[in-house]
């Protein structure tokens, strides 16, 4: 470990997970961590501790650290807090320079985000008191169809006749979806349908914030192939799924207290 | 002059007690007390009438009884007035004047007739076509309407004169409020976003010539410090910001309230009733007909979309947050043109849908707001 590197710290506290980004330097992501529990568990203390191991790192090595996320402001080892929108602009920034719109798709909400062309956040907005369109609807709707949210998009891929899902609502859905499985139809059509119904959903709030391209995907859901099938057929324009689209609150995070760390120098 | 901080301390409680004002009021004069919805109500008659008027804006309560009567989507200003109509938090007010001005309005009045019996209701129209002569008289018929239905409730025949000074009381209100709102915006280390919207709000429930006394004597104070413009400038607009934990939030994230164009604010007091210019009844009906930049007004030439502009431009506002009142069809209308002018002049806007409960989200929404202006 030289003394010449500057290292910083990015948390990202999700409501479902917390995410970890050691940066050296501002430039080279040292180490990273992620938890699948969010704020209000063990996540935070276990997704710090952790981080620290993954980039080999000791406390006193690192000049600074900075919480963003639906948690920020009960994590209380961090030096500042930013809001998660900051945050994932300035990631998505650094990994796809050419970004002008962001789909940030998380486990409680829902995000669009516009940048300008230096990339910094110059509007956004955001899904309301509500889950659709969201992780938590992929979840509710995995458990009706009785498989794993990580296995979602492999059994949309197999549809061959999309169902509408044509409630907006998580529960009305569950109980639309349970309607299809008993009239009948496959659980790969209706995943597609699933898959449709929370891009329709999103494709809302990006086409409110204005789409411009590139369009950059992030979040948890980016995850998903199926989510991402579908906006690209909705919005008719290239949908790219972030490099590490999980970690893309928390690099923006630590690239912000790079910044700090630089000034404070 | 007493300090700043202890007149505003007054104002603060004022607004936080409408009941015990209310009480307070009956109790030493044993005069009546009368109920004023959203938005618009003459209360200038109320005054006239030597009773007690009391703004109702709803609060935050949970809703039980209302959704007997109304549908999920009525705003929660009206569902929550009907709530406590309902559970008998409005028990003390003699009668309640109810505007017309929207299609909840309309509806959740007639509901709130039936449901709530004991107080006496009193209802009227404001004329769509303002602007013209007929408009005016159409008003002034309708007052004269709300009059009759107070004087039937006092027993007792208001003249001429005493509605007259009536408009002289409230005209100096309105402009010690204005007086106000332009000095707050000087004053943003000392006047937070809470404390701007409570020495408004109290004006609701206090008797106006003390509310104007105090809110005078504030200025006075206010006047003797040295300016300061902390903070980074916002106008709010929409009907309403009363939204405690909102109004905190705002303060948290270094945000000023330099301007609003808030239904329950500046709307009600930017422009006087003519103090000359025919009978009494007939300058209130007037000040309908000159009165521009609220979503409940017909004007098809949206001339409050300008209006807001200015304002920004005056107070060097650094961004909107547009304080959307959850299921407000008239404000959500003029949402499409505020948002394209501010996009076209590059001011940064923030939609906060408004419901007298903050949501979780409000204070990623309102710092990420933060952060961009």
């Amino acid at each position: 470990m030289s003394e010449a590197h500057l290292y910083t710290l990015g948390i990202d506290i999700g409501s479902t997970a917390c995410k970890a980004v050691a940066l050296r330097d501002g430039k080279e992501i040292s180490g990273s961590s992620v938890i699948q529990t969010g704020t209000g568990t063990s996540g935070p203390g276990r997704v710090y501790e952790d981080v620290f191991r993954a980039a080999g790192l000791s406390l006193g090595e690192v000049s600074r650290v900075v919480v963003t996320g639906y948690g920020r402001l009960t994590f209380d080892r961090a030096d500042n807090q930013i809001s998660e929108l900051s945050c994932h602009a300035r990631g998505v920034h650094f990994l796809v320079p050419g970004a002008r719109t962001i789909i940030d798709i998380g486990g409680q909400d829902a995000k669009a985000l516009k940048l300008s062309p230096a990339g910094t956040l110059t509007g956004f907005v955001m899904n309301d008191k509500c889950a659709a369109g969201t992780g938590r609807f992929l979840d509710v709707m995995a458990r009706v169809l009785e498989v794993g949210v990580e296995d979602l998009a492999e059994l949309s891929a197999r549809s061959t006749e999309r169902v509408s899902i044509s409630n907006v609502c998580t529960v009305f859905a569950e109980s639309e979806v349970i309607s299809q499985l008993a009239a009948g139809k496959t659980r790969e059509d209706i995943a597609a349908g699933i898959h449709m119904s929370v891009a329709n959903r999103v494709a809302g709030l990006a086409r409110r914030v204005g789409i411009v391209p590139e369009v950059v995907i992030t979040g948890g859901v980016a995850q998903n192939a199926g989510v991402v099938r579908a906006m690209n057929e909705i919005l008719e324009t290239p949908i790219i799924p972030a490099p590490l689209p999980q970690l893309t609150g928390a690099l923006g995070a630590a690239l912000f207290a790079y910044d700090e760390a630089i000034k404070l120098k | 002059m007493s300090a700043y901080n202890e007149i505003l301390d007054l104002l603060i409680d004022a607004a936080k007690h409408p009941l015990r004002q209310l009480q307070t009021f009956k109790a030493r004069t044993g005069r009546m007390a009368v109920g004023c919805f959203p938005e618009y109500v003459p209360a200038e008659l109320v005054y006239a009438a030597g009773m007690f008027p009391i703004g109702l804006w709803g609060g935050q309560t949970e809703i039980s009884r209302a959704k007997e009567y109304v549908p999920a989507f009525c705003c929660s200003v009206l569902m929550s007035g009907l709530e406590y109509g309902l559970n008998g938090t409005y028990k003390d007010l003699d009668a309640v004047i109810f505007p017309s001005l929207c299609d909840t309005l309309k509806c959740l009045s007639q509901n709130f007739k039936v449901a709530v019996p004991a107080i006496k209701h009193i209802q009227f129209a404001h004329p769509q076509m303002r602007k013209i002569e007929a408009g005016v008289q159409f008003l002034e018929s309708e007052y004269g309407r709300v009059l009759s239905a107070l004087e039937e409730l006092s027993g007792t025949k208001v003249s001429d004169e005493a509605i007259a000074e009536a408009i002289t009381v409230f005209n100096a209100n309105r402009g010690a409020l204005r007086r106000f709102v332009g000095l707050s915006a000087a004053h943003t280390d000392v006047i937070s976003p809470s404390a701007r919207h409570a020495v408004i709000k109290s004006g609701y429930f206090m008797e106006k010539p003390a509310h104007t006394a105090l809110v005078n004597e504030l200025c006075d104070a206010l006047e003797a410090l040295p300016e300061s413009k902390k903070g980074k400038r916002v106008l709010l607009t929409g009907i309403m910001a009363d939204d405690e934990a909102m109004l905190r939030i705002l303060a948290d994230c270094g945000l000023a309230v330099a301007a609003d164009d808030l239904a329950q604010e500046t709307r009600q007091f930017r422009y006087d009733v003519p103090e000359e210019g025919g009978a009494p009844l007939c300058r209130l009906a007037k000040w309908w007909q000159i009165f521009e930049g609220c979503s409940l007004a017909y004007d098809p030439e949206k001339t409050r979309i300008g209006m807001i502009l200015d304002e920004v431009e005056k107070y060097g506002v650094k961004g909107v947050v547009v304080c959307m009142m959850k299921f407000c069809d008239p404000e959500e209308y003029d949402y499409p043109l505020l948002k394209q002018a501010l996009e076209d002049k590059g001011i940064p806007a923030l939609y906060m849908e408004i419901d007298q409960n903050a949501e979780a989200q409000a204070q990623t929404r309102i710092q990420a707001f933060s952060e961009i202006i």
